[in-house]
């Protein structure tokens, strides 16, 4: 709790050195006309960027005809308020949010995990640079990749090498649906694809680590494996909180491997997004009350772990 | 059993194409029990040396031996050696008592009573028992540097290395545990390689002190000698605060010739020299004395520029008379009385002077020391 | 000569108490392995990578497998792919016995490709532009010592959090003819309406105006993390020279905030190559509204929706050439920098 005050404190001392100096004209600021507008132009960005969700927000408690005569951004008014959108949305995509659930959670620990103890192998290692460099630099490029080069070799790989379906035999046998075959692929993909920025997440953090401290451990008789599951993985807390919450963002939100490993938005394994990809449209035109219900339900879990972890989540950005 | 020895170990680092010779062929041997000091200015290479005993930096010719084994292949979590680091590198997230534990755990099989034993007593010992739950971010500095003394002592391993362990402390501090730590190494009489830069903790702490440059080995000897009978110019410089005098002079016949002054040689200085003619010529600032009118040969007039009173003693800046570039420094008693602008005497006196071999570096004459006979006389 | 400094301790004093402790079970030194082939191997692996290379390598090897498989070798895969013919459904695959150039012979020739080309260029660059300037601006407005700074912070960060398929949804509706917040906005100053989403050549610009929308957060806490690594007596000597704020910013902060700036472009640039979510999300289709077709959206839709795989695959690999040209600088710029 101390943190952000000191912070906001140091704030101050720099808005004291710009605008004004000394304790009295610091009194005086809050009267000052430059502030004040500074202020209204805060505001007014936080509108704009609070615009879109807040339409979409009172556009789905309203009934279509509200939604056709009242203003999008205007609260419903009696008689046009409807939770009708909500529930349909809701019913629509229940199955996809807990199908996304089930493959995002686990592929973003693993990712986070795999990530971790590469970088911890690549920090440990003590290698010539041009080797080191060559290969960090396929990690990052790894991250940047379009994932469109590599769409039609996955797809093939799933469905004419590795199928799995026999491998979860046991799935089957308890009643899970077989579509699931396709989440489980869609999981190990995403694995696969989030190991670079976990892994250059972790680097990033371990390089500052203090080097000393490893060695010590070292000549204190422990093993690689030893210092990684004592030393490391125990002070790595902060950054895997980091990790996480920006994988799963990640994972969650990501519509396109979902698209063509999925095969269609009625499988029983369709995740969240995809569901959402495709609500709403229909012969008779769009139904924006029911489209904004299940774009908010599915930007929940996203928006909660993002206003629970603001600053972890940006400090993965930031990295 | 557990003698340390140094064979011509040399250490080369690649950046890029070019070769850095980080250490150049370094042979010592640490006697069983033994503190080396191991000093020189930044980049010597002497924490590159430290750190290939421990395991850390590989090595590039030469052989490390620890008893009769060649340790150069065997990984440092295998060396049985115990450091202590600059920054303490203590596990943050851990106890103390955690801490010290560690070692003990993972490179030993003792049960988790004997280790509580120990630890507890090492603890004890380094005065620490009270703050075995404390985790290190709660803990002083001088507190941090014991618990990381204490880490290493609990192992009780093969041979300690230390490297600067003291430089994050404040001045008081440092001399406190400079003092304790030698009681510690001779108490529990563990071969010790410590690194420092600082050269009042080589001349007070080391049986013997090694003086690295440049990668090269330059004299090891016990702190007196290295002082009062540099190997080499460097050595000659490096030891001592203030610095020794250096004075370029020229052989001609029995005087030794500068721009600054001429010095007149006894017979029993000449034979020393050899045919060297081109010397350096240095005097230590505790051995000039100032007197009130240059009455002797060896005295030179000169002229006083700065004194900076340190209590016990003053140093004094002084020119040579008729060159107000040169330089020379003289340490004297705190209560004689000098002042700026004085024109005074300096004597420098034929027993105290050191010729070096301008070329080289290496010593031609070390000073006389008065003691030679008194200490032959007591062995 | 050596003699006569008397050694301040005498050596005999040593007893054998370290033994002792040694016996009741100290550490026993691991004997030297005898280098057999896997020593060997190893020695020279070592000695070519660097120390450690091996006894890492169960740390870092997983990790750089899955993605030595998932990422270079699909790549690998998709460009011989591309030289096939391969299209259609059912199990036959990719006839990989006859090689050669054709699709991209075809590509280079489709007005479809041309056309998705400079849609994509121009998205890359209007996009990443106009991001970096609103969060710039942002970063600059929030940097000045205000109080919530972290809750106007977090507001401005939170369209990053959402789903591209979300965001699509949202401006859908805020583009929307006659019930749109934008249209009714602009009607409001007597303007408008206009069909943002039907209208070829505004089309494109909405599309950025929207991806800014949700990213300029992401710019704003990158250039954040810039400002706050310029240390305060930059602002205060350039205060002390007299130098006015604007100026100040100009000339003494922008300047710093090169690196910044690299690392936000490049994440957006390659953003903007893979912008596919957000337009498919609009038309919950493979083809998105005209004048927004992009490389990233034909590829998909030809492979995925036409079954011309091997086409899709050249595609594909028009656009990771266009990445490459991004992502290879960078990695350049971060080697010499040190930063790899």
């Amino acid at each position: 709790m101390t943190k952000p005050d000191l912070k906001d404190d140091s704030n101050d001392e720099r808005s004291k050195g710009t605008a004004d100096g000394g304790r009295l004209p610091r009194l005086r600021k809050r009267f000052d006309y430059h502030r004040l507008g500074l202020y209204a132009v805060l505001l007014g960005i936080v509108a704009f960027y609070l615009a879109p969700i807040e339409a979409g927000l009172v556009t789905s408690l309203k009934t279509r005809t509200g939604v056709i005569e009242t203003l999008p951004m205007s609260p419903p008014i009696y008689g046009e308020f409807s939770t009708a959108s909500w529930i349909a949305a809701f019913d629509t995509l229940s199955r996809g949010l807990l199908n996304s659930a089930l493959y995002a959670v686990p592929a973003t620990v693993i990712s986070a995990f795999i990530g971790s103890v590469a970088a911890y192998g690549l920090t440990q290692a003590n290698w010539k640079r041009r080797y080191k460099a060559t290969f960090l630099a396929l990690f990052v490029a790894g991250i940047f990749i379009p994932y469109q080069a590599v769409l039609v070799p996955v797809t093939r790989f799933w469905s004419n090498y590795a199928q799995i379906e026999g491998l979860l035999t046991p799935l089957w046998l308890l009643g899970v649906d077989r579509d699931y075959t396709d989440l489980v692929e869609l999981m190990i993909t995403s694995i696969a694809y989030g190991i670079p920025i976990c892994t250059i997440l972790f680097r990033s953090y371990y390089k500052n680590m203090n080097i000393e401290m490893i060695e010590a451990a070292r000549l204190d008789g422990a093993s690689l494996r030893r210092i990684y599951r004592r030393i490391v993985l125990p002070l790595s807390t902060p950054m895997f909180a980091v990790v996480l919450i920006y994988q799963f963002t990640q994972i969650w939100n990501d519509l396109l491997f979902a698209l063509v490993l999925i095969q269609s938005t009625s499988s029983d394994a369709a995740p969240a997004v995809l569901i959402l990809s495709g609500l709403g449209v229909s012969q008779e035109g769009m139904n924006f009350s029911l489209q904004m219900a299940g774009a908010l339900i599915t930007a929940l879990p996203t928006i909660a772990v993002y206003v629970m972890f603001s600053e972890e989540f940006s400090e993965g950005l930031a990295t | 059993m557990a003698e340390l020895e140094l064979d011509s170990i040399t250490k080369v680092f690649h950046d890029g194409d070019e070769e850095i010779v980080a250490v150049d062929d370094v042979s010592l041997t640490i006697e069983d029990g033994e503190f080396l000091v191991v000093v020189g200015p930044s980049g010597c290479g002497k924490s590159t040396t430290l750190r290939m005993v421990a395991g850390l930096e590989s090595i590039t010719s030469g052989a490390i031996r620890l008893g009769d084994d060649v340790i150069n292949d065997v990984k440092s979590q295998d060396r049985d050696i115990a450091m202590v680091f600059q920054s303490y590198a203590l596990y943050p997230h851990m106890t103390v008592q955690e801490n010290m534990s560690f070692g003990l755990e993972e490179s030993t099989g003792l049960s988790d009573d004997e280790i509580g034993a120990r630890v507890e007593e090492t603890a004890s010992t380094m005065g620490i028992g009270d703050l075995l739950e404390r985790r290190p971010d709660e803990l002083s500095g001088g507190q941090q540097q014991r618990v990381a003394l204490g880490r290493s002592i609990v192992r009780d391993p093969e041979v300690f290395l230390m490297d600067e362990p003291l430089s994050n402390l404040d001045a008081k501090l440092r001399a406190q545990m400079r003092t304790e730590l030698q009681r510690l190494q001779e108490e529990l009489d563990v071969t010790t390689m410590y690194v420092t830069h600082d050269q009042t903790e080589a001349m007070t702490m080391g049986d013997r002190i090694a003086i690295l440059n440049e990668g090269e080995l330059q004299q090891i000897s016990s702190p007196l000698e290295c002082y009062h009978a540099p190997a080499n110019r460097f050595v000659a410089d490096f030891i001592g605060e203030p610095g020794m005098n250096f004075f370029d002079v020229d052989r001609e016949g029995d005087e030794l010739v500068s721009e600054l002054f001429t010095y007149p040689l006894s017979d029993w200085m000449v034979d020393d020299l050899g045919d060297t003619s081109e010397l350096v010529f240095g005097i230590r600032p505790e051995d000039v004395s100032l007197v009130d009118v240059a009455s002797a040969e060896h005295d030179f007039e000169a002229v006083v520029e700065v004194v900076e009173p340190m209590g016990d003693e003053n140093t004094v800046h002084l020119h040579f008379a008729g060159h107000p570039d040169s330089s020379i420094v003289a340490s004297v008693g705190g209560l004689q009385n000098v002042s700026q602008g004085e024109e005074l005497a300096a004597h420098i006196p034929e027993e105290a002077i050191h010729l070096f071999d301008r070329q080289t570096g290496k010593v031609l004459h070390n000073r006389r020391l008065d003691s030679e006979e008194a200490v032959d006389a007591t062995l | 000569m050596r003699d006569i400094f008397a050694r301040r301790k005498s050596d005999d004093e040593s007893t054998d108490r370290s033994d002792e402790t040694r016996a009741d079970g100290g550490v026993a030194r691991a004997g030297r392995e005898k280098p057999g082939v896997v020593g060997r191997t190893r020695r020279a692996l070592d000695r070519r990578f660097g120390e450690d290379f091996v006894e890492s390598a169960p740390f870092w090897f997983p990790a750089f497998l899955l993605m030595a498989l998932f990422v270079y070798g699909a790549i690998l895969w998709n460009l011989v792919i591309s030289l096939t013919d391969y299209e259609g459904f059912g199990l036959a695959g990719p006839d990989y016995s006859n090689l050669d150039f054709e699709m991209y012979v075809r590509a280079f020739n489709d007005s479809n490709v041309i056309n998705a080309s400079i849609n994509t260029f121009v998205l890359v660059i209007g996009f990443t532009l106009t991001t970096l300037v609103v969060g710039l601006l942002l970063a600059l407005l929030v940097d000045r010592g205000i109080r919530f700074e972290n809750t106007f912070r977090t507001i401005y960060l939170l369209p990053m959090s959402l789903s591209f398929v979300v965001t699509a949804q949202f401006w859908l509706w805020m583009y929307n003819y006659d019930n749109g917040v934008v249209n009714i906005v602009l009607g409001t100053i007597g303007l408008g309406p206009i069909d943002w989403l039907g209208n070829q050549s505004i089309v494109l610009w909405a599309v950025i105006f929207a991806l800014t929308w949700q990213f300029s957060g992401y710019a704003m806490v990158v250039y954040l993390a810039g400002l706050r690594a310029i240390p305060d007596d930059n602002y205060e000597a350039a205060m002390v020279d007299g130098a006015s704020t604007v100026k100040m910013y100009w000339r003494v902060i922008i300047p710093q905030l090169k690196g910044a700036t690299i690392s936000a472009s490049v994440v957006l640039m390659v953003f903007a190559l893979k912008a596919f979510d957000f337009l498919y999300a609009l038309v919950s289709g493979y083809r998105p509204p005209a004048g927004t077709d992009i490389l990233a959206t034909l590829m998909v839709r030809e492979a995925y929706q036409n079954t011309n795989w091997a086409y899709g695959s050249t595609i594909a690999i028009i656009l990771f050439v266009m990445a490459l040209l991004i992502i290879g600088p960078y990695l350049i710029y971060q080697f010499r920098r040190d930063n790899l």
